[in-house]
């Protein structure tokens, strides 16, 4: 019987890739995803869960672990924060183009310098090249259901390929939210054991990696992108199954919240959009006309899903909690792939971007009434003001 | 969406399949200038050519009565002349050979 | 209900006619004539026999064993970076630990074993071969020694002797010897601060059972093990590839190289010399050692002396002094 239960994302990513009987963990500790570990050392300690917990030395450690126990076929589970997702670049590339599904939870933290405890998607967003899936969640509820999709997804014949689980760290990662804990049986019959042909067996022995030659390179890294392409196709096929197995219907790329008669949008991704949420409902009572599009993947880009959403509207507010330092917006990067989506419209919205809760800084609701004031100004004026707004230092 | 032409197919996630006795896609034998020359009369089987062979390319025979050597991937370092007990061993120049030098169809 | 999981016990060889026949370690592969990491590769390969997984850490034994897109390993292999080899070894020896336990795998648990190079153990790989270690794995890792980073094109390593000229440590007016440094001691990075570590143990391409034996002991061993194993580089030594076996033995012979093994706590030699000969007769054989002057020569047999004279490593015969020249 699926149960309801009070806890942190933390907790229930633990409780997912329990319910997905993970089979090697690899743990090092950073705040602030720790607690993730916390919880499945202590399931395995207790016996509710049979998989190796290794203590890795380093993050680059545990995805070279991940690596390893991947490429023998076992199904595997790491996850880090802030610097140590940057410290364990070395071996993203590495895990994807050897099309091995390994799946890392990343509660987000700002980079240093200095440290920085607080949420932001930097460090996740920083690895968006490497060839994994990769995408947000909103609340605890929907990090544990993106786990068991992203299994699924990943470890799919047809893909092969790591994925990043991301959620907001501690808005998303240490406040509690509701979540349904499904049973066993319903897991079960979403997510079918790993299968792997490409796996390290003594009794069909392969040689995994040899050198290569620069001619030989560009056709392999052609089959990742092939690859990658391929995702959305399972995604959709994985949400309809989420869908009638665990009674949560979501949007697999974007979900459009009060959009069809909005003028204009919030583009946001993560802990933020349920703030937004808010805010959209308050500002519709008061008639504004304003709706939101909250990005679910980031990899792969769902690009036709964005400008559908955003087509719709005259106006749009892209919130980035991420920094792309002389980009070419001077803001973050989330803008770049959005106006790249909405490039071949026949007719464009006004986009312009606002950074937001950088460095962990909370985002408030008035925040979103600031955004909707001036995309409203911007659909009067026929322009925007400004590329980039940092919310919280703008003149008026 | 794409073409990919027969001499850009690459295995997937760049797996191969493992080689069974030898790899046919790495023949060296023509890297060498000098071979090993065996007088069966001196040897003895002390077997240090079997060991110390970098490319296993002197084996013990079946019915274990002689070392064999392997001309098509033998590189001529001569560390088996080198290390030869009997002094069975000795080196010779490749091109002395009527098979001499393995050809192969085109570079590497 | 949980699978045991049960590990192969492989036989000692007691002599070169016993070697084993099959080779898992093949004929056709990119590395230079004479390379003394093949011969040891293709020895431990032997040795391990069919139930194994190799991992390569970037490395000679990596780049030019597959180039390109072929390698010459007979059982399956995966290339690890050069920094992780350690820990692609662990979560290898883990998985197996669990798809066994978990009744998904069927067999012995296979041989895991990872091949570094000297700068892919104890420099750049050394968080990752230390962690290994600590953690418990069942699992073999082996430092191939040639002293440098060689396939790269010949650096300086943390192995590299003093004295040793490379492309990072040329000979020049400032620097005369070319190479400051002593080099760090692999196995003593192991010995002793690793509590799961029973058995540790150096060997040469010189002497094959003896390496091979201590491939299976290691094996053998339900715990992380360590093997250093000499590997002379006729490239990056500069020396004649014919010569690549007899530098080896003259290596063992001068005390440059030290054969042993720690095993529960104690030492034993093997191929110990009954008087060792000056190390420059070692050190003339090479072309890296070309530049030295008397002084440098003299450093080194010191360097060597006080090596041999180290606690757990009690030298029995008397060492011959210092000489005043080459």
């Amino acid at each position: 019987m699926p149960k309801e239960a009070m806890i942190s994302g933390c907790a229930a990513s633990a409780q997912a890739a329990k319910l997905a009987k993970v089979e090697v963990i690899c743990s090092y500790p950073i705040r602030p995803y720790t607690a993730v570990m916390m919880e499945l050392s202590k399931m395995v300690a207790n016996g509710e869960l049979d998989a190796e917990f290794i203590h890795g030395e380093g993050e680059q450690a545990q995805l070279s672990v991940m690596y390893g126990a991947s490429a023998a076929g076992a199904r595997t589970f790491t996850g880090s924060s802030g610097v140590g997702v940057t410290y364990a670049y070395e071996v993203y590339s590495p895990i994807a183009g050897a099309r091995l599904p390994v799946q890392m939870m990343i509660a987000d933290r700002t980079l240093d310098p200095p440290g920085d405890f607080g949420s932001e998607h930097t460090d996740a967003f920083c690895a968006r090249d490497m060839g994994w899936i990769m995408g947000w969640a909103e609340d605890p509820q929907e990090a544990f259901d993106n786990h068991l999709i992203n299994y699924r997804v990943g470890e799919d014949p047809r893909i092969y390929l790591p994925q990043f689980v991301c959620q907001d760290g501690y808005f998303v990662s240490h406040i509690p939210g509701k979540v349904v804990l499904p049973d066993q049986k319903q897991v079960d019959e979403f997510l079918p054991p790993l299968k792997m042909d490409h796996r390290l067996d003594p009794k069909k022995p392969i040689s995994h990696g040899p050198q290569i030659r620069p001619d030989q390179g560009d056709a392999l890294e052609l089959a990742r992108a092939m690859a990658m392409s391929e995702v959305p196709k399972v995604v959709m096929e994985a949400i309809d199954d989420f869908g009638r197995i665990f009674g949560r219907k979501y949007s697999p790329f974007v979900e459009e919240y009060m959009l069809d008669d909005a003028d204009m949008a919030i583009f946001i991704m993560g802990a933020h959009a349920g703030t937004a949420r808010t805010a959209i409902q308050k500002m519709r009572k008061q008639g504004v006309k304003i709706g939101m599009a909250k990005l679910r993947f980031v990899r792969p880009w769902p690009t036709e899903a964005v400008a559908a959403a955003l087509s719709k509207v005259k106006a749009v507010g892209v919130v980035e909690t991420q920094t792309s330092y002389g980009g070419a917006t001077q803001g973050g990067g989330l803008m770049f792939e959005v106006c790249t989506s909405l490039y071949d419209l026949p007719k464009r919205p006004l986009v312009t971007s606002f950074m937001a809760g950088l460095g962990g800084e909370v985002v408030k609701i008035e925040e979103f009434e600031y955004i909707a004031k001036h995309l409203a100004k911007a659909i009067k004026d026929g322009k925007v003001c400004k590329r980039v707004h940092w919310l919280g230092f703008e003149p008026e | 969406m794409y073409l990919i032409p027969e001499h850009k197919r690459v295995p997937f996630a760049g797996c191969t399949p493992a080689p069974v006795k030898e790899q046919r896609m790495m023949i060296t034998g023509n890297w060498r200038t000098y071979r090993p020359v065996i007088d069966r009369e001196e040897c003895n089987l002390c077997m240090n050519c079997v060991a110390y062979c970098p490319d296993a390319c002197w084996q013990l025979s079946q019915d274990e009565q002689e070392v064999v050597w392997n001309s098509e991937y033998c590189k001529g370092c001569l560390i088996c002349v080198n290390e030869c007990t009997h002094g069975a061993l000795t080196k010779a120049h490749e091109l002395d050979f009527e098979d001499g030098v393995v050809r192969l169809e085109k570079p590497f | 209900m949980a699978t045991a999981v049960q590990t192969q016990e492989l036989s000692p060889i007691r002599r070169i006619r016993d070697i084993p026949k099959e080779e898992y370690y093949v004929p056709g592969h990119r590395t230079c004539a004479g390379c003394g990491p093949a011969l040891q590769y293709k020895l431990v390969a032997k040795a391990a026999g069919p139930n194994t997984i190799f991992i390569g850490p970037t490395g000679c034994m990596y780049v030019a064993n597959s180039s390109y897109l072929c390698t010459p390993y007979a059982v399956p292999w995966i290339h690890a970076q050069i920094t992780n080899g350690g820990a692609v070894a662990s979560g290898i020896e883990a998985a197996y630990q669990v798809l066994i336990r978990k009744g998904k795998w069927e067999g012995k648990l296979p041989n895991v074993i990872c091949m570094a190079g000297d700068g892919g153990s104890i420099d750049i790989g050394l968080q990752a071969m230390s962690a290994m270690m600590y953690r418990g794995h069942d699992a073999l890792f082996i430092c191939y020694d040639n002293e440098a980073y060689a396939n790269t094109g010949i650096q300086t390593s943390p192995t590299t002797p003093y004295g040793g000229n490379t492309t990072f440590t040329p000979p020049g007016e400032m620097i005369p010897e070319g190479k400051k440094t002593f080099p760090k001691d692999p196995p003593q990075l192991v010995i002793g601060g690793h509590p799961a570590v029973k058995y540790v143990a150096t060997a040469s391409i010189a002497y094959p059972v003896d390496l091979m034996n201590k491939v299976r002991k290691g094996l053998n061993y339900k715990a992380p093990s360590f093997l250093h194993i000499h590997a002379p580089c006729p490239k990056g030594w500069k020396f004649p590839e014919d010569k690549t076996v007899e530098i080896a033995k003259l290596a063992v012979q001068t005390g440059m190289f030290v054969i042993y093994e720690w095993e529960n706590g104690e030492y034993k030699y093997q191929h110990k010399p009954k008087e060792y000969k000056p190390v420059a007769e070692y050190m003339k054989l090479m072309g890296r050692f070309a530049h030295l002057k008397p002084e440098h020569i003299q450093k080194m047999q010191a360097f060597i002396d006080a090596r041999l004279k180290a606690p757990g490593m009690p030298v029995e015969i008397p060492i011959p002094p210092p000489r005043a020249e080459a």
